[in-house]
């Protein structure tokens, strides 16, 4: 009798944990996901192939491109993201072609495509040893998305276990979002300017 | 009730644990050899040093590298490194086949890869260079058979940087590549 409860309290033991197991079992996406290095907002953050500062983000509801003395308007159902940061490589010369905007509740959003032709953007700009670069994101996000968001920049997206620098945006006016942000090419120290209307 | 365990079969028992124990390992081995191979052919780890101005046989060519010269960048903390080399072709058949990579290290161990586009600086200071392929199929083609190709690269480094030496890789003779110091 006594031997019976015995085995019958191991099996029920075994299937727990078995039970356990299947449920905990992380799937390959997780098992492969980069590695993250946490930063704050204006300070620098060193993985080990790159570093990265980011410093103000700017909102928008539309953005103005001057290129070549023409005014391109970029409207959004959104709210237009713009980061402005500095990186640099730091072994061997790289590109970060991901990074995305990481919304409080746990979507993500990826690089908007359609300014890409500005200079300093980040996934066009080829980063040396050495050389730090202003850099700049832009992303279009739902305006419930923006409080509480963070930055996630990768050299790529699709490396398993891959480095990934994730800065959480703490200075960022939500309540006050401005009609338009323009961006012109500048030749000083900063390849750009950006100027709130 | 207990049966006896006879000797020879506690014997088979520890043996096989034991066998598991070096099998193991060994099926892990076979079974990653092939990548292990990959990654020991793909790195760069056996260099040739050669002496700037001498010649070294390599892939099917003789290298040479001619200069490396430090022309100012588009700030004060950056400079422009201009490397000129030439292959004298010996098998075209050989270098044809393989993609080329060059890259400028420093002291530090720092690796900068070549510059998309020529910067201009190059084209003002020094415009034969300027003009010059970069290092791959199109420049051995251009030199047919048996001729010299003659390629230049440029790299964009902090002026800080100090030790350069110049690192050429075909992939036909990985691991082994050229480190023109």
């Amino acid at each position: 009798m006594r031997t019976g409860l015995k085995e019958t309290g191991a099996i029920i033991f075994a299937a727990a944990i078995l039970y356990a197991m299947q449920r905990t079992t992380p799937l390959y996406s997780n098992i492969t996901s980069p590695v993250s290095i946490a930063g704050e907002q204006g300070k620098r953050t060193d993985a080990r192939a790159f570093a990265l500062a980011v410093g103000d983000v700017h909102l928008a509801r539309t953005v103005r491109i001057e290129r070549f003395g023409q005014t391109r308007t970029y409207t959004t159902s959104g709210v237009w993201v713009l980061v402005e940061a500095a990186a640099e490589a730091k072994r061997e010369s790289l590109t970060l072609t991901s990074a995305e905007w990481l919304g409080p509740s746990g979507l993500r959003y990826s690089l908007s495509q359609r300014i890409s032709t500005m200079p300093a953007m980040l996934p066009a700009e080829r980063l040396e040893p050495g050389l730090p670069k202003p850099v700049l994101m832009a992303f279009e996000v739902p305006e419930n998305e923006l409080a509480g968001g963070t930055v996630l920049v990768a050299p790529s997206a699709f490396t398993p276990l891959g480095e990934e620098v994730r800065v959480a945006i703490t200075e960022l006016a939500v309540g006050d979002i401005p009609g338009a942000v323009t961006i012109r090419r500048s030749d000083g120290p900063m390849p750009w300017t950006l100027e709130t209307e | 009730m207990a049966e006896a365990i006879s000797r020879a079969e506690r014997r088979r028992y520890w043996l096989s644990l034991a066998g598991l124990g070096f099998a193991l390992p060994v099926a892990v081995l076979v079974h990653s050899w092939e990548s292990l191979e990959a990654w020991r052919s793909g790195s760069d780890r056996d260099p040739i040093a050669v002496d700037r101005g001498e010649s070294q046989r390599y892939a099917g060519a003789e290298w040479r590298l001619t200069t490396l010269s430090r022309l100012p960048g588009g700030s004060a903390d950056e400079a422009v490194v201009l490397a000129e080399f030439e292959a004298r072709i010996e098998d075209p058949g050989l270098l044809a086949e393989s993609p080329c990579a060059v890259v400028l290290t420093d002291a530090e161990g720092r690796r900068w890869l070549p510059a998309f586009l020529t910067r201009p600086v190059v084209r003002k200071m020094q415009p034969e260079a300027a003009d010059k392929p970069r290092c791959g199929g199109l420049a051995f083609q251009g030199a047919g058979t048996h001729g010299t190709a003659r390629m230049a690269e440029t790299f964009v480094i902090p002026a800080t940087a100090s030790g350069l030496a110049l690192s050429v890789t075909l992939a036909n003779a990985r691991p082994r590549h050229l480190l023109f110091r």
